[in-house]
């Protein structure tokens, strides 16, 4: 435990030392302002509602997530820093936990960054607060599992560019699933749309906290996690 | 904490340790033991399997087969204990740019389980140790090829470890700082077992108390620096160079040299356009220059060269690691 502490300490205070985070940031921020105040969406409902925000970000996060944790291994891997801290006392699974912690972490500042809007809906009206929990706690559910999947890729590979764009790949395919699906007849599609991660996601913004939706997030992350460390085993065995 | 050592073992211990990368065979079975104190040389031209040794058994990679322990701890059973027992200084130095030398040694201590209410005095001794003094402020990004190798030193320092490993620790440094580097290596070799690599000879006379000599794979030498350099006059070698006739292939040349009373082994070093270079090795009292005139001579050989040739250390390692 004190190890998975350490590393994700150290990797959370290196984000901020990477000029990609703050690139990344920034977009994300300014694409959610630019969805916010130009998308009729947002305007036309004329309610005090979070809906849209919450339909939204996720997709955002498919480009934004991978971007933060493209790096995590690759770029030990390309700098050989992986191999000093591999040969630390620590377990691969520990290293994977820890560096999941780092980008968790900030995830965490990222969505505090947001918090702009559900206050700025509050001036203009009541805002029933159960959606706007359940939807960020449905956030923090997708963003840890978007952020896993990334980190799987980045253990695949040395360079950063290829992990994101796997991680990517693999968010969006998760995602946006049951959009994909159309050419399919109607029974296959229900049972495809079920591994969606947008309907389960969607049933916890709607303030649901759905335990099915819960396992399904955390099942992704835990075989990701599980993946990610027998990607870093199998450095032994080649 | 480190882990306790057994006590009454070798601190290494090496058993016929392979490694193969796919087809190729870097460790062709090697074994070796490193006892309490010692600091021994890990000699070898590149490619040798110097490097793969030394990943086998700071944990990074897995051997194929064969056993080793770190102070009394399996390498295989107990790898987390072997980790703790070791100090590493990979290649390079591997480390993170964006992080101070201060932060980047705190977090070597918390994975390294320092005591939290000792780490503070702990860095600072190994900084003052390593001479980081000057530097203590920098980001490690910022720092030259020889103050990166003393922050590597120092975060394979920084738990007391029983074994230190060291693969090149020179590399790459100045003249002055070799000699700060090895004074530094020779003054922990009091309280640790060390062994550290190297292709650069004088570095071994000038730190080690044994060294061990490893050419494709496979170990060729080990003793003490003195045992090598009797080992290195006890034997003559010849090296001779001849053009021969028309049919005779260079291996029944070579041969017929080996046929000769006195002659250990005969190796062809190349043969172009014709003619061929064999190194004879002899044991030291015997000259076999005019056996080996007498067996061209036989043959209808053209002798260009012989020339008698009595190794100091250098020819010792280039004769034993050659290909």
């Amino acid at each position: 435990m004190g190890n998975i502490w350490a590393i994700g300490k150290r990797e959370f205070a290196s984000f901020f030392n990477s000029p990609i985070a703050y690139f990344a940031i920034t977009i994300f921020l300014f694409a959610l302002g630019a969805l916010f105040f130009w998308q009729e969406e947002f305007i036309e409902q004329g309610q005090a509602t979070m809906r849209p925000f919450f339909e939204w970000v996720p997709w955002l996060f498919i480009g934004l997530l991978p971007a933060i944790s493209m790096r995590l291994i690759a770029e030990e891997k390309r700098t050989g820093s992986l191999e000093m801290l591999i040969t630390m006392p620590i377990r691969d699974v520990e290293l994977i936990l820890g560096k999941l912690l780092g980008a968790v972490l900030f995830l965490f500042v990222t969505l505090g960054l947001t918090a702009a809007y559900p206050l700025a809906i509050k001036l203009h009206g009541s805002l029933d607060l159960g959606p706007v929990i359940g939807g960020y706690i449905g956030l923090v559910l997708v963003g840890t599992a978007f952020l896993a999947l990334g980190l799987m890729a980045s253990a695949w590979t040395r360079n950063q560019i290829v992990a994101f764009l796997l991680g990517a790949m693999l968010c969006g395919l998760l995602y946006g699933l049951d959009k994909l699906v159309g050419v399919f007849n109607e029974g296959w599609r229900d049972a495809i749309a079920t591994l969606s991660m947008r309907d389960h996601f969607e049933t916890i913004a709607k303030g649901v906290l759905d335990t099915r939706g819960i396992v399904y997030y955390l099942s992704i992350t835990i075989v990701s996690v599980v993946v990610g460390t027998y990607s870093l085993e199998s450095r032994r065995w080649t | 904490m480190t882990g306790a050592a057994v006590t009454g073992r070798p601190m290494i211990e090496v058993a016929d340790l392979r490694k193969f990368y796919g087809d190729f065979e870097a460790l062709q079975g090697i074994t070796f033991s490193v006892g309490k104190g010692e600091i021994v040389g890990f000699l070898g031209p590149n490619g040798a399997g110097k490097t793969t040794t030394m990943k086998i058994l700071t944990g990074y990679i897995s051997a194929t087969s064969g056993r080793f322990a770190i102070a009394g701890h399996d390498g295989f059973e107990n790898s987390l204990e072997v980790r703790r027992n070791i100090g590493y200084l990979p290649e390079n130095a591997p480390m993170y740019p964006d992080m101070g030398i201060v932060e980047y040694l705190q977090f070597i201590c918390e994975i390294r389980r320092v005591p939290r209410a000792t780490r503070r005095a702990r860095v600072g001794k190994i900084v003052e140790m390593v001479g980081l003094g000057p530097m203590i402020k920098k980001n490690i990004g910022e720092l030259s090829k020889g103050y990166r190798q003393r922050v590597g030193l120092a975060q394979a320092l920084i738990h007391e470890p029983p074994v230190l490993v060291l693969d090149e620790p020179t590399s790459g440094l100045d003249p002055n700082q070799i000699v700060e580097i090895r004074k530094l290596i020779r003054d922990l070799g009091r309280e640790h077992t060390i062994i550290l690599s190297t292709h650069n000879l004088p570095e071994v006379q000038a730190i080690c108390s044994r060294m061990i000599i490893i050419a494709r794979g496979s170990k060729v030498a080990d003793g003490t620096v003195e045992e090598l350099e009797r080992q290195g006059r006890e034997s003559t070698r010849y090296l001779v160079s001849t053009r021969l006739p028309d049919g005779v292939e260079p291996y029944r040349a070579r041969s017929e040299l080996n046929d000769i009373a006195g002659v250990t082994s005969v190796t062809e070093l190349s043969t172009d356009g014709g003619v061929s270079r064999f190194a004879v090795t002899t044991t030291a009292d015997n000259d076999v220059s005019e056996a080996i005139f007498g067996v061209a001579a036989r043959g209808a050989w053209v002798v260009r060269e012989l020339k008698r040739d009595v190794a100091d250390l250098e020819k010792l390692f280039h004769r034993l690691t050659q290909y």
